[in-house]
């Protein structure tokens, strides 16, 4: 039978990347000023000239969103991408060196669990102060170190039921050095599993980042973020909900999206009933 | 005799802890005391169990605890400007500063502060919070009140929703009713606690989105502030509701896709066909058959997800306006007391560290196969 990733699959696929492409073409395409103020449209509900409505001071809450996803996409991007390649080297070491380069890797990922992300991200935070840029560095900066632990042992584990198979005992035998058995046999192996993997943890980090925002510790003001909208929007909850929920629904359709990719891509490349 | 307690010391430890958890409820002791009870009974327990194994396991705690300390403290140490400056202000003379820098012990090099925070820290003083001018360990004693009843709540609802829906979900594998458990659980998963406390009080509390004139939403739960037990029960789990709520729900999904797959692994064993050819009834069979062989990973994640709760509690604590640990740790940061901060993540981490450890001992007094092995690697 042959594998089908089905249409939702495909329908999540061109969500995320029409979002993308919206944010990364935000300058260019024709949307409005996510700074500009228009007057007399404060705390007004969608309409055809303002799609997701207004926020409190009147600026529209569309193209707010669409910025913001520049935010989110950038950062938990860059970040998935760095914890990747340091959390795919550690894993794929780990897993290959056996006994005590393995002891010791491990070890030492595990104590890097034991401070709960968020928490170490608010120590962290205590960092943050001057100009964006600086910000965002730290921001990423953190986010790397939050998953490369959980990506290193997803990458451990399949390196080490990869590098046990026949055919990376006859690259061996046949005088393969270290390098090349890693790169060459075991990785185009271990890819699949973790780059569906690393979908989920780009989730994992859009939905730290708006954490963050929505404390007000992430890429400060004018910058639009999900999480700050969301949490400014909570003073007018009652009479223009629509500002805090439109991003709240954008957040939650980009996660879900990311996260059934993801699930989906894991079950293509892996028959086998996945946990978590 | 001491075979007749190693047969019942799953539940010996469990009624032991419950017993603990319910003297500390209504004698209120000091939260250290209970902390180092449960701990007793765990290391007890396990070294009924399995006493080389338990040892080996404290004896690895410790260095953990250790560098935990220390980065914590390094961080803290590391963090750019001058406390002294940040509680004076920028106003301040020379001599002041240089009297708040001794006060503080900012003179001393780097490793004798350490030596001299951490052995506070073993004598249980963290030291005084500069903004608060308070006691550390009083403030964090006070504000884990609340946290640990959030997280506790939330841990219940979780369960209350997870083990039905994923003993369920097994059993149906692949009909219908499974994908559609499954693929609402999976929204759950998707939806950052914040975003889902923010549409409960939107849809629960202040009566939800007005649509052409029609409220969609209602108006039945308080939306924010806390009330302690002590005070009002009733009013204290109306208002705990609605966070713990918005706090379960992810992990509810979490682990009811843990429950299912391990359901549906435990279902296709022999023993099951053998209860179902006796003509046992299909409740009977799958909770008190089924359910037991299949909860074990589950109990390790609940321990495991105390560290994400915990994260979540913090989020969820500034959005109600709860006085929890989170909430401490957060005013710590934005007024940058670095010390209320660093013994705030350095008690939050050994909690952490504790349970984990814990969960670990009762895994080993809950199931007896694993006494006298290692237990592996886990997720």
């Amino acid at each position: 039978m042959r594998k089908r990733l089905g249409f939702v699959f495909w329908v999540a696929v061109a969500y995320l990347v029409v979002l993308a492409v919206a944010a990364v073409f935000a300058d260019v395409l024709p949307i409005k000023d996510p700074a500009e103020t228009f007057p007399g449209t404060s705390k007004q509900g969608p309409s055809l000239s303002h799609w997701f409505g207004n926020d409190g001071v009147g600026r529209d809450v569309f193209s707010r969103v669409i910025y913001g996803a520049q935010v989110s996409l950038v950062i938990s991007t860059v970040g998935t991408v760095l914890a990747l390649v340091i959390g795919g080297l550690l894993g794929m070491v780990s897993g290959y060196y056996s006994s005590r380069v393995d002891r010791w890797l491990t070890a030492t990922l595990n104590a890097s669990l034991v401070i709960p992300p968020l928490i170490l991200f608010l120590a962290l935070v205590l960092f943050l102060d001057g100009e964006a840029k600086r910000r965002i560095f730290i921001l990423v900066f953190t986010f790397v170190l939050l998953s490369i632990a959980p990506i290193a042992r997803v990458v451990r584990a399949a390196t080490l039921s990869w590098a046990g198979q026949d055919f990376v005992l006859a690259a061996k035998t046949l005088g393969a050095r270290d390098g090349r058995v890693l790169f060459r046999e075991i990785l185009p192996n271990v890819a699949p599993s973790f780059v569906s993997y690393s979908l989920i943890i780009m989730a994992g980090l859009i939905v730290v980042e708006g954490s963050v925002a929505f404390l007000g510790l992430s890429v400060p003001p004018p910058t639009p973020t999900w999480g700050d909208m969301i949490n400014k929007g909570r003073t007018n909850l009652d009479v223009a909900a629509h500002i805090s929920l439109m991003p709240a629904i954008v957040m939650f359709v980009t996660v879900l999206a990311l996260n059934f990719v993801g699930d989906k891509l894991q079950q293509y490349f892996e028959p086998r009933e996945s946990v978590l | 005799m001491k075979q007749a307690v190693r047969d019942q010391l799953g539940r010996i430890i469990a009624a032991a802890l419950l017993a603990t958890i319910v003297w500390a409820w209504f004698w209120r002791p000091p939260f250290s005391w209970t902390f180092g009870v449960l701990v007793v009974i765990g290391t007890v327990g396990a070294g009924i169990a399995d006493g080389r194994y338990a040892l080996r396991r404290i004896a690895g705690v410790i260095p953990v605890l250790v560098g935990v300390s220390f980065v914590v403290f390094a961080l803290m140490a590391s963090l750019p400007g001058d406390p002294a400056i940040n509680i004076l202000g920028p106003a301040a003379t020379a001599d002041q500063i240089a009297i708040v820098r001794t006060e503080l012990g900012l003179d001393e090099p780097f490793f004798n502060r350490y030596g001299n925070w951490l052995g506070g820290v073993l004598t249980g003083d963290l030291g005084t919070s500069i903004v608060l001018r308070e006691d550390v360990a009083d403030g964090i004693s006070r504000s884990m009140t609340p946290t640990l009843q959030i997280m506790a709540y939330s841990v219940v609802i979780a369960l209350g929703f997870a083990v039905p829906l994923g003993i369920w979900a097994g059993y149906r594998q692949g009909t219908k009713t499974d994908g559609a458990i499954n693929n609402v659980m999976l929204g759950f998963l998707a939806t950052p606690n914040f975003v889902l406390a923010v549409m409960l009080v939107l849809f629960l509390a202040i009566g939800g989105l007005s649509v052409a004139g029609n409220e969609i939403g209602v108006r039945v739960l308080p939306a924010a502030r806390y009330v302690p037990l002590g005070e009002d029960v009733v009013l204290h789990f109306k208002h705990m509701l609605l966070p713990s709520l918005a706090l379960a729900m992810g992990q509810a999904a979490v682990f009811m896709r843990l429950l299912r797959s391990d359901m549906i692994a435990t279902l296709r064993l022999p023993f099951i066909d053998l209860a179902r050819s006796k003509g046992l009834p299909t409740r009977r069979i799958l909770w008190r058959h089924a359910l037991r062989p299949s909860s074990f990973t589950l109990l390790t994640v609940v321990g495991l997800t105390v560290g994400l709760l915990i994260g979540g509690a913090l989020i969820v604590e500034f959005i109600f306006t709860i006085p929890g640990v989170g909430a401490y740790i957060f005013l710590g940061v934005t007024q940058r007391d670095f010390i209320a901060v660093q013994g705030g993540v350095l008690v939050i981490s050994t909690l952490y560290i504790v349970v984990l450890t814990m969960s670990d001992f009762l895994y080993l007094a809950l199931d007896p196969r694993l006494r006298g092995r290692e237990v592996g690697a886990r997720a």
